[in-house]
């Protein structure tokens, strides 16, 4: 039991990141219902100029997450432009497979900048062990869960107390009518992509500090958790991303400490298709989905 | 010469694993998942010609029926989710495929040599074509023969009232169902249809290539496949095939003199015809163009 109860206690912590990457696919489906697959990626590559700064030039941490956030950024907007906004409203599919071209192309950029497998990656502290009771917890997963608490209130604040951040939900929620209120979805859609890579910057400086480690495996790793993540929790849903983060946190954790690193990766693909089968829409989506059958059988 | 053969090669394959997707696209879905099913076909059909000792042809046969099941099996699942979730969906389906073949072991000995897939260190050795005496050409013929029979099958299911009805359900599926037309069937139908391709595609490539390496069966695959349908468009068979050509023979080894920037451009060229032509190469638009060409050059010819 207490075995069971560490392993949520570091599943709740580690799934802090994997909320944070589940936010950014989340909010960027919700503004243009769209997927982006370079999402992870171009974190990665902005991580990989954090490292590079980090080893050519300065040991300054603030400077490394500075960089990771601005290059991130860079790519986001970059990936934004060319592929999203470039290319037509109902062209979902053509989107989605342009940003994974693109994917490509990062990844090339990423081996050119280090091109070697493994880099070590900065952390603000480092690493100690808290004793809680019976319990312990890693510092850095502390100062994780931690910032993305304030990360997210600071997301929560942007979206519900400021114009910008209304703007987004009102374009996420219905397209047509936004623009006859007029605003400029092009706009709103460069705003979320900033926005979304921001939180994407810091999630994968945070996620990369507890590892310690950056690999060129990282952008699938963050598109994949960041994916599955979401549709734990329901597409488009900003409190489903965060609980799906958690869930996968946790099951992860447990399945690990129970089976192993290849249970662990497994358990992520089984859970995701147990959802699918017993509550397609996820765990907050379910509503969304009741609602488009409801309308399919009205018609 | 072997070079140009093996180019000849990978352009067949890829093409049966374009048209494994080109089925599922033309009742609207999207799929991820064909590279998962190419993996099954590939370990199927080796582990029945290397461990079994099959003859080819009986194991690529069982190899489709084989991944044919497992689409068929997945396809109820997923279909209860479309669109955007769907690629998620059968994305997580093709990685977890992966991991398994990661992980998958089965050493037997066969005549004092170690055979079969070896987890991490993937499946060598896989030597049918070279101890059965084929020739190059051989293989390169057999894959073709397949390639031809694959699209010949699926340009006359076009034609036929099974096309009309994968396209009905592609176009709307509410009006597709309102005319009588089983959607469910219909899709479940085209994933078994495109599992069972895409296995065949597999246990080519795993003869040809002889050696499997889970690495070759990522998401960059997956998104092959689908990239050859989509770049080419539904409107027809052939649009994959010149997809495939203009991918895999003119972008992946035409640019290889680029050295290691190659991957750049390959991505901005796809994004250029993406934003340029979001429905594919072969649009409606461009097919009118190209029948008003040969129109002019046939009544320029009578005249």
């Amino acid at each position: 039991m207490t075995d069971f109860l560490q392993n949520c206690i570091d599943g709740v912590m580690f799934g802090s990141g994997y909320a944070l990457l589940a936010l950014g696919f989340t909010l960027v489906f919700g503004v243009m219902k769209r997927l982006n697959l370079s999402f992870g990626p171009s974190i990665m590559l902005g991580a990989y100029a954090g490292t590079w700064v980090y080893l050519n030039f300065s040991q300054n941490v603030l400077l490394v997450v500075l960089v990771t956030v601005m290059i991130t950024v860079a790519v986001g907007i970059y990936v934004e432009r060319l592929c999203f906004w470039a290319v037509r409203r109902d062209a979902t599919i053509a989107s989605m497979v342009s940003s994974f071209v693109i994917w490509m192309q990062l990844e090339e950029v990423a081996m050119h900048l280090l091109p070697e497998r493994t880099y070590p990656f900065p952390a603000f502290f480092t690493s100690t062990v808290i004793d809680i009771g019976p319990f312990f917890v890693r510092s850095e997963h502390i100062s994780m869960f931690l910032l993305t608490l304030v990360l997210l209130a600071l997301l929560h604040l942007f979206l519900f107390r400021t114009r910008p951040g209304l703007a987004v939900r009102a374009v996420s929620d219905n397209p047509l009518a936004s623009r006859y209120m007029g605003i400029n979805s092009s706009n709103v859609l460069f705003l979320a992509f900033a926005v979304v890579s921001v939180l994407g910057g810091l999630a994968g400086f945070l996620i990369l500090s507890a590892d310690s480690q950056v690999t060129p495996f990282f952008g699938l790793w963050a598109t994949f958790k960041g994916l599955i993540a979401m549709m734990l929790g329901g597409m488009g849903s900003l409190p489903g991303a965060i609980l799906g983060g958690l869930l996968l946190g946790v099951v992860e954790a447990n399945a690990f400490w129970y089976g192993g690193p290849v249970v662990r990766d497994i358990s992520a693909y089984l859970l995701l298709f147990m959802m699918l089968i017993v509550r397609p829409g996820g765990l907050v989506g379910q509503r969304i989905v009741a609602q488009q059958q409801a309308a399919y059988e009205r018609v | 010469m072997d070079y140009y053969l093996n180019l000849i090669n990978t352009i067949g394959i890829h093409t049966l694993l374009g048209l494994s997707a080109y089925v599922l696209l033309l009742t609207g879905q999207l799929s991820m998942a064909q590279a998962g099913f190419f993996a099954v076909g590939a370990y199927s059909a080796s582990v029945l010609t290397v461990i079994f000792g099959w003859s080819i042809l009986p194991a690529i046969g069982l190899a489709m029926l084989i991944t044919g099941f497992l689409a068929f099996l997945v396809g109820f699942p997923a279909l209860r989710v479309r669109g955007l979730m769907l690629v998620v969906a059968t994305l997580a389906f093709g990685e977890f495929v992966r991991l398994f073949f990661h992980n998958f072991r089965w050493r037997v000995t066969q005549d004092g040599v170690e055979v079969g897939p070896d987890g991490t260190m993937g499946f060598s050795e896989i030597r049918y074509f070279a101890e059965h005496g084929w020739t190059s050409w051989e293989v390169a013929s057999l894959i073709w023969i397949f390639v031809i029979i694959v699209m010949a099958l699926i340009w006359w299911a076009d034609q036929t009232r099974s096309g009309a009805v994968l396209r009905a359900v592609g176009e709307d599926e509410l009006a597709a169902g309102t005319v009588g037309i089983d959607v469910t069937v219909v899709k479940v139908a085209a994933m078994t249809a495109g599992g069972v391709i895409a296995g065949l595609a597999g246990s080519l490539y795993a003869h040809q290539i002889t050696m499997l390496d889970h690495h070759a069966f990522t998401v960059l695959l997956a998104t092959f496949a689908i990239a050859y349908p989509i770049l080419g468009g539904v409107s027809n068979v052939f649009g994959t095939l010149v997809a495939v050509i203009f991918i895999q023979g003119l972008l992946v080894e035409g640019l290889r003199f680029l050295g290691d920037w190659r991957m750049l451009l390959f991505g901005a060229l796809i994004v250029v015809v993406m934003n340029l032509k979001p429905r594919g190469l072969f649009d409606s638009q461009t097919l009118r163009w190209i029948k008003n060409v040969l129109r002019l050059r046939l009544s320029r010819r009578l005249s």
